[in-house]
C-alpha cells in the first residue's frame, strides 16, 4: 500500500468533499434504482420493490458515512467538528467569550510586543559580517572608564597586537548637505579599512580605496541608504556625481546597505548618514611616528573597532593589550594615570546596556501572561460549573473521556486563537507606538517590527495558553460521574466546592504575581524619582536647544563666527516669550566631554600627572539661560569678547581639586602647556554641572567664551548648540527659533532640535523605560487580579445565597453578611500577598543593576505594595459582597 | 478508524473477504457497484446478500489504497454509472491475497481432516 495514495485520498477528502459527496449520492441512488427495477421485473409492485431494495441495502446514511470515513482525513473532520462545536458553544456565552478573549489578547499582545523588542535588540545579528569577530577597542585611565584612542595607540595596537587581524579608527561629527533646503546630517570620518573590519560592502558603488584615505586625497563620500532614499530619491545616478557638502564639492562613491550603522550610532541613538575618509596625516596625528609611543601621553579622540584574527577572542586580545600596556608604563607612557586598554565584543557593547532592562521587562510580561491565563482558567472553571449537566449528558450518551477532553481543549484552543489574533493586532499597534516613542538611550528599540518570528511566537504562546487555561477544567471534567451529576440538583455538591478551591488558588496565584510586578514597578518609580531629584546643576525647564554649524567656507574666521552668533542670539531674543538666549559647545547629558591639559598658576600636579579640565565653550548669558548658579565672582558678560581680558569661569570640582584653600578669583590659568598661549584669569566659580552622566562624579571643568577661546588657545568652535529659555512650553518656540536661524543665514541647517527636558529624560532612558513598562504591567496585573477577586466573591455569594438568606432570617445584620462576603475575597488576597511578598523579595534582585538610591528590598516600597494590593482586593470584594448584605430572606429562601 | 470499531470482529473478517472477492470479480471485468453486488450475490448464491450497502465503504477503502480506480461511464442501459477496475497494485494485492487464502484454507482443511480422522 503506497503512502501517496493515502495522502491523495485524504487531500481529496478535504478539498473535494462536495463533489465526492455528490458522486456518492448518485452512486447509491443508481444502486437503489437498479435494484428496485430488477425487483419490479421479477414481479413486485414498484412501491414494494423500492422498499425492499432500500431494506436490503441497509442504512443508507450509515453506509454513506462509513464510505466517507474510508476516504481518510477522518481526524481532520473530527477536529473540525470539535472546533465548530466550540465556536457554537462560545457564541452562546458572548460575555464570557469576550472577557476571556480580551484578557488573552492583552496577555498575548503584550508578550508578543516585548518579544518583538527582545528579538530585534538581542537576537537579531548586527549588520556586520560575523559580528562575533568584531570588538570595540577602548582606552581608559583615571577618571575615564572608557574613552577614545590616540593615534599612537592605534599604530601600536595595529603593529603589535597579534589577536587583531586589523584595526580601524573613526570619529563622529556632522555635515551639511547644501542646496535650496540645506540639511544637517550626522557624519563620520572613517579609515578606509573600517568597512573591511566590519565586513560591510557598499550596496551600490564602492567603499573607500586606501588612496582616497591619504592626506590631501580627493573629497569623496559614502551615503547611508536612508539619506540616499530621502534626499536623493534612490537615484542611482547620484553615485559618481558631485554634490556640495558643507561647502565642498564632494564625489559620491557609493551607498551603504540599508541596515548598516556605525557601532557608536547604537548608543548615541543617531544614524550616521554621510561617511568621509579620515585622510589622517601620520606625521601630524601621532605624537611620534610609527608604532612607538611618546612619553607622557597624547591627545585621545578616535573611536576604534578591530577584527579578531582567526582563533583569537576578546580575552586573548585583552591579555596581549595588558602585556603591551605594562611595557608602556615602564617606558613612561601616560604614567601614573592607571592607563589601560581593552576590547569589548561589539555585540556586548551595543546590547549590553539594554539587555538587563529588556530581560526584566520580558520577565514581567510573562508574569502578566500567566495572570491572564489564570484569569481565563478561572472563567472557564465557572463556566464548567454551569455546564456540568450538559457534559454529564454527553458522557451518558457515550462521549468517551478523550472525546470530552478534546472538546474542552478545543474550546480553550479556540479562545487562545481568538486571543492571539486580537493580541497580534494589539502588538502591531503597540510596536508602532514603540517605534515612534522609542525611549532614547535604548539602542535598536526603534528598529522593532512585527515579523513572522513574532507571529510564530504569538502562535506558540497561544498553544501554551490553550493548554494552561484548558487543563484545570479538564481535570474536573475527567472526574465527572454522570449518574451523580444528573441526579443532583447541582447545588452545593462536593465537587463544586473543590472547584471553588481551585479558583481561590488561582486568584491567590494571580495576586502573588501581581505583587511581584507592583513591587518591581514601585522600586523603579523610586529609582526614577531619585534620579530626577539629583540636582544636575542646571535647570532644564523651559529650555529649547538646537545645533547650528558655521562652516569655514562661509565663515572663514572667528570674527564672522562670533558675529553670526551675536546676530542669531539677538534675533532669537526678540521672539515673544523668550527670556534668555545663549550658545554652548556641548549640552550637558547629551554629548560626552573630554578634557584639555591646563597650567594653573600656583598648582603643581603630582609627578607625571597633568592638570586636565573638561572644556566648555559658551556665549555670555549661558549661565543665566541654563540656570547654572555662579556661586562666586561673576558670570560672563558682553565685555568678555575678543578685545576684553581673557576671563575664565571654573566649576566647584575645579576649585576643590586644584585651588583648595585658595581664593579662586584672580588665579591665572593657561589652556595647554605651551608658554606661548595667553593666560586666562578666573572671574567666577560655577555650580558643578553633571555633564557626562547624572550619577557619575563631576570632574574639574572650565568655561571660556566663544570669542575668547578663538583667541586662546585659538580654536574656533564651528558647531554650537543654541539654548533658548522661556517660561512656557519650549516646544512652542521651535518654529519661531528655526525662522530666526533662517533669517540670520538661510544657508545653515538646524539639527538635533530638542528640549533640555528630553535630553535629561534620555539620560535615564533605561530606567524610565523599565519604570513605565513595569508600571503598566503592574496596573494590568492589579486589574486582572481585581477581576479575579470580584469573580470569586460573586461566586461565593451566589453559591451561598440560600445560607445568607437563612442567616438574614435568623437576625444577621447586613453588616455581618457584608463581612462574610468580604472575608471570602480577602482570604485569597492575604494568601496571595504573603506568597507574592516572598517571591518579590527574591525576584526584585534582578533589578539590582537598574535601581538607584533604593535597595531592592526597600521596606517602604514593600509596605506601599501591600497597601495598594490590599486596597484593590477590598474594593474588588466590596461590590459583590454588598449583594450579600442586601439579601432579602424572603426571596433567598423562596428559591427552588 | 471509527468505522472499524463499529464493526464486530466477525464482520471485520467478513469484510476482508468481501474486499478480496470484490477485487477478484473486478479483475475479471470492471463493473459498477450495483453490478458487482449483483454478481457477488449470484455467484455466492446470496451468502453475501447481508447488506448491499457495506460494499461501498469496502470499495472506498480499496480506492484509498490505490488497488482499484473509479470512473464514470455509460451503463448497459445508458445511464451514468461509476465503474471500478483493478489497478496493477490491486492485481498484486489480489495475487497475494489468493495465495494467502489458499495457504490458510489448505491449513484449515488439513486440521479439519486430521480432527475428523482422529476422532
Amino acid at each position: 500500500m503506497a503512502w501517496y495514495h493515502e495522502v491523495a485520498s485524504s487531500l481529496g477528502a478535504v478539498f473535494r468533499r462536495r463533489s465526492q459527496d455528490r458522486d456518492l449520492q448518485e452512486e447509491v441512488q443508481f444502486h437503489l434504482e437498479m435494484e428496485a427495477k430488477r425487483r419490479v421485473d421479477s414481479g413486485m409492485t414498484p412501491t414494494q420493490a423500492r422498499a425492499t431494495a432500500r431494506r436490503d441495502f441497509g442504512g443508507v446514511e450509515r453506509h454513506k458515512d462509513d464510505t466517507r470515513d474510508e476516504r481518510g482525513a477522518g481526524g481532520f473532520f473530527d477536529a473540525w467538528s470539535d472546533v465548530r462545536f466550540a465556536v457554537r458553544s462560545l457564541a452562546h456565552r458572548p460575555g464570557l467569550t469576550l472577557a476571556a478573549t480580551l484578557t488573552l489578547a492583552l496577555g498575548i499582545g503584550a508578550t508578543s510586543t516585548v518579544f518583538s523588542v527582545v528579538k530585534h535588540v538581542l537576537l537579531t545579528p548586527l549588520p556586520y559580517d560575523r559580528p562575533e569577530g568584531v570588538v570595540a577597542v577602548w582606552s581608559a585611565w583615571k577618571g575615564f572608564d572608557r574613552t577614545w584612542l590616540s593615534y599612537d595607540e592605534w599604530e601600536g595596537w595595529k603593529a603589535r597586537v597579534a589577536a587583531f587581524s586589523d584595526i580601524a579608527l573613526y570619529t563622529d561629527g556632522a555635515a551639511t548637505i547644501d542646496g535650496d533646503s540645506p540639511q544637517r546630517v550626522a557624519a563620520a570620518n572613517v579609515q578606509a579599512n573600517l568597512f573591511s573590519v566590519l565586513g560591510v560592502r557598499a550596496e551600490r558603488g564602492r567603499t573607500f580605496t586606501p588612496d582616497e584615505d591619504r592626506p590631501g586625497g580627493p573629497t569623496v563620500a559614502l551615503l547611508s541608504h536612508e539619506l540616499w532614499e530621502r534626499r536623493f530619491g534612490s537615484d542611482p545616478a547620484v553615485i559618481g556625481q558631485k554634490i556640495q557638502v558643507s561647502g565642498n564639492s564632494t564625489l559620491i562613491v557609493g551607498v551603504l546597505p540599508a541596515d548598516f550603522k556605525l557601532p557608536i550610532d547604537y548608543s548615541s541613538g543617531r544614524r550616521t548618514d554621510l561617511y568621509a575618509p579620515m585622510q589622517l596625516d601620520a606625521t601630524r596625528a601621532g605624537a611620534v611616528p610609527g608604532p612607538a609611543f611618546p612619553r607622557g601621553g597624547a591627545s585621545h579622540g578616535f573611536y576604534s573597532v578591530a577584527r579578531l584574527a582567526p582563533g583569537a577572542t576578546a580575552a586573548t586580545a585583552n591579555a596581549q593589550l595588558r602585556t603591551l600596556v605594562a611595557e608602556l608604563e615602564k617606558f613612561g607612557y601616560m604614567a601614573n594615570r592607571s592607563f589601560h586598554a581593552f576590547t569589548i565584543p561589539i555585540e556586548e557593547q551595543i546590547t549590553g546596556p539594554v539587555r538587563p532592562v529588556l530581560l526584566i521587562v520580558f520577565g514581567a510580561v510573562v508574569l502578566v501572561l500567566l495572570i491572564a491565563c489564570a484569569n481565563v482558567a478561572g472563567l472557564l472553571l465557572v463556566r464548567g460549573e454551569a455546564r456540568r449537566r450538559e457534559l454529564a449528558v454527553r458522557v451518558a450518551l457515550g462521549a468517551g473521556s478523550t472525546r470530552l477532553a478534546r472538546l474542552l481543549i478545543t474550546e480553550s484552543g479556540v479562545l487562545a486563537t481568538l486571543g492571539a489574533a486580537a493580541g497580534v493586532v494589539f502588538a502591531t499597534v503597540t510596536v508602532r507606538l514603540l517605534r515612534s516613542h522609542a525611549p532614547p538611550g535604548l539602542p535598536r528599540v526603534a528598529e522593532t517590527s512585527i515579523d513572522w518570528t513574532v507571529l510564530a511566537f504569538a502562535l506558540i504562546t497561544a498553544v501554551l495558553t490553550a493548554l494552561l487555561t484548558g487543563i484545570l477544567p479538564l481535570v474536573h471534567a475527567e472526574a465527572l460521574a454522570p449518574s451523580r451529576e444528573l441526579r443532583e440538583g447541582g447545588r452545593g455538591s462536593t465537587s463544586g466546592r473543590a472547584r471553588l478551591q481551585w479558583r481561590q488558588a488561582l486568584v491567590a496565584v494571580e495576586i502573588a504575581l501581581a505583587v511581584v510586578l507592583v513591587a518591581g514597578s514601585g522600586l523603579m518609580i523610586r529609582t526614577v524619582r531619585n534620579l530626577l531629584s539629583i540636582d544636575p546643576g542646571f535647570n532644564a525647564d523651559g529650555v529649547l536647544t538646537m545645533s547650528v554649524s558655521t562652516p569655514s567656507n562661509w565663515y572663514p574666521d572667528s570674527i564672522r563666527v562670533v558675529a553670526f552668533w551675536n546676530d542669531l542670539q539677538q534675533r532669537a531674543a526678540a521672539i515673544p516669550g523668550v527670556k534668555r538666549v545663549a550658545a554652548v559647545r556641548l549640552l550637558p547629558l547629551a554629548t560626552e566631554m573630554g578634557d584639555w591639559g591646563l597650567t594653573v598658576e600656583g598648582y603643581t600636579p603630582p609627578p607625571n600627572q597633568g592638570t586636565p579640565g573638561d572644556w566648555q565653550v559658551v556665549t555670555p548669558g549661558y549661565f543665566e539661560t541654563m540656570g547654572v548658579n555662579v556661586r562666586k565672582g561673576r558670570p560672563f558678560s558682553a565685555g568678555d569678547d575678543m578685545s576684553g581680558p581673557l576671563a575664565m569661569i571654573v566649576n566647584r570640582a575645579f576649585v576643590q581639586e586644584y585651588l583648595s584653600g585658595r581664593e579662586p578669583i584672580g588665579v591665572r590659568v593657561r589652556i595647554g602647556a605651551r608658554d606661548t598661549t595667553k593666560k586666562y584669569t578666573i572671574v567666577g566659580v560655577a555650580e558643578d554641572v553633571h555633564h557626562n552622566s547624572l550619577t557619575g562624579s563631576v570632574k574639574p571643568m572650565f568655561y571660556a567664551t566663544l570669542a575668547q577661546f578663538a583667541a586662546a588657545p585659538g580654536s574656533t568652535r564651528r558647531t554650537m548648540s543654541l539654548v533658548v529659555k522661556t517660561d512656557g512650553d519650549p516646544n512652542a518656540l521651535i518654529g519661531p527659533v528655526r525662522a530666526a536661524v533662517r533669517s540670520a543665514d538661510s544657508r545653515l541647517a538646524v539639527s538635533e532640535v530638542k528640549s533640555m527636558r528630553e535630553i535629561v529624560d534620555g539620560a535615564i532612558g533605561g530606567q524610565r523605560f523599565a519604570m513605565q513598562t513595569l508600571s503598566i504591567f503592574g496596573l494590568v496585573a492589579l486589574l486582572l487580579s481585581a477581576i479575579g477577586i470580584f469573580g470569586i466573591v460573586s461566586q461565593v455569594v451566589a453559591s451561598r445565597f440560600h445560607e445568607f438568606g437563612i442567616r438574614a432570617a435568623l437576625g444577621a445584620t447586613p453588616r455581618d453578611l457584608l463581612a462574610i462576603g468580604l472575608q471570602s475575597g480577602l482570604r485569597q488576597a492575604a494568601t496571595g500577598l504573603a506568597i507574592g511578598i516572598v517571591a518579590a523579595l527574591a525576584l526584585t534582585r534582578a533589578l539590582h543593576s537598574l535601581v538607584h538610591g533604593v535597595s531592592t528590598t526597600d521596606p517602604l516600597t514593600f509596605v506601599a505594595v501591600v497597601s495598594v494590593t490590599g486596597v484593590v482586593a477590598v474594593l474588588a470584594s466590596l461590590l459583590p459582597a454588598a449583594r450579600a448584605a442586601r439579601i432579602d430572606p424572603n426571596t433567598a429562601l423562596r428559591v427552588d | 478508524m471509527p468505522s472499524h470499531s463499529r464493526l464486530g470482529p466477525r464482520a471485520e473478517v467478513l469484510r476482508g473477504t468481501l474486499e478480496m472477492l470484490a477485487l477478484k470479480l473486478l479483475n475479471e471485468e470492471p463493473a459498477h457497484g450495483w453490478g458487482l453486488s449483483l454478481r457477488l450475490r449470484e455467484i455466492s448464491r446470496d451468502v453475501f446478500d447481508v447488506n448491499q450497502g457495506s460494499l461501498y465503504p469496502a470499495l472506498q477503502a480499496m480506492l484509498r489504497r490505490g488497488w482499484i480506480r473509479a470512473e464514470w461511464r455509460a451503463s448497459e442501459n445508458n445511464r451514468r454509472a461509476r465503474y471500478y477496475s483493478v489497478t496493477a497494485e490491486g492485481q498484486k494485492q489480489l495475487d497475494a491475497e489468493i495465495a494467502e487464502w489458499n495457504r490458510a484454507s489448505a491449513a484449515v482443511n488439513r486440521v479439519l481432516r486430521h480432527a475428523y480422522l482422529g476422532a
